[in-house]
């Protein structure tokens, strides 16, 4: 737990100088008028891929061997991509950077979280209805199951 | 140009980048967990909300480092704004205030909005910046570069339609 918390920390603080989050390095890079945002997603992606790629053929990690869940297509990838990119431009915000801007004192971000956990609520009271209309996967889980945070499938 | 924060001059995007491939790459190595952020959302949901959305194994168990992980970036924000010179709630919006310059009541309205797309579109697409943009394109995973151009796509659009047309 701690090291999650000093994992996200460190992030928290890259995002907060970087300019990922900040209102007017976003506005730049959907203007076309600032670099930065494009060269630290290049420079994360050609860093992270050869990482990956060795973790994967090490197969293991320190928690057992290497599990990376695949995320499958649906067309909610798109629809859902482009509403996102919609608040990603208003708030000046992604997910990430809402809580960093939170932390950074910035009041209205607060407005930005309570959005974002309204639609997000809102996406999982209506699944079954959204699920149709996307073709979604139906929910794995039996309803109201025990939450059993110990066991962890496929681990170990 | 200056952070709205620090009023400084932000790091080397290189230098973030790698600070951002080392946090995903540790992630990974040391707690074989997939980085993803915007399903914290639905982990904050899951403490109240009961429907089978939100009882699913799958997000209850990743509960133990997300949750976790986004108040460390809470902290993150706050740790920043103190080592620049202190930690001061603040209004400023940059551009917004200079361009559309909406007051607090304006401002938490358009906040809201934007989080609404954010929340609702992050769980239909199946992730944001850092679970697609990040950890799924260096994954090499098709879906998640779609995605990824998807939201380019409604970010581009939408802020060429607010500042080049609605507030030119």
């Amino acid at each position: 737990m701690l090291l999650y918390l000093l994992l996200g920390t460190s992030f928290g603080f890259i995002l907060s100088r970087s300019g990922a989050a900040d209102y007017d390095y976003i506005q730049g890079m959907f203007l076309l008028e600032e670099f930065q945002l494009y060269g630290i997603i290049a420079t994360a992606v050609a860093l992270t891929a050869p990482g990956l790629w060795l973790v994967k053929r090490a197969g293991r990690t320190w928690r057992g061997p290497v599990r990376i869940d695949p995320r499958p297509f649906n067309p909610g990838n798109v629809a859902g991509g482009l509403l996102f990119g919609v608040g990603w431009s208003i708030a000046g915000m992604c997910p990430g950077p809402i809580f960093v801007n939170v932390g950074e004192g910035k009041i209205y971000a607060l407005a930005a979280l309570a959005g974002a956990l309204v639609g997000a609520g809102a996406f999982g009271t209506l699944y079954h209805r959204v699920q149709r209309i996307f073709g979604l996967p139906p929910l794995a889980a039996p309803p109201l199951a025990a939450p059993s945070l110990a066991v962890r499938t496929g681990k170990g | 140009m200056p952070l709205i924060l620090t009023g400084l001059p932000p790091l080397h995007w290189a230098a973030a980048g790698a600070g951002i491939a080392a946090v995903t790459l540790l992630l990974l190595v040391l707690a074989n967990r997939r980085l993803g952020i915007s399903s914290g959302f639905e982990d904050v949901c899951s403490l109240i909300l009961r429907q089978a959305y939100f009882r699913r194994e799958s997000l209850l168990s990743a509960r133990e480092w997300r949750l976790p992980f986004v108040v460390g970036l809470v902290l993150g924000g706050a740790l920043s704004a103190i080592a620049a010179g202190g930690w001061t709630p603040t209004w400023d919006l940059g551009m917004f205030d200079a361009r559309i310059g909406f007051g607090p009541a304006g401002k938490l309205a358009w906040m809201f909005v934007g989080g609404l797309f954010i929340g609702f579109g992050t769980r239909l697409g199946g992730g944001c910046t850092s679970g697609h943009g990040i950890f799924g394109m260096s994954n090499l995973e098709w879906p998640s570069l779609v995605t990824t151009l998807s939201f380019m796509a409604g970010g581009f659009v939408t802020t060429q339609l607010v500042y080049r047309i609605v507030f030119a």
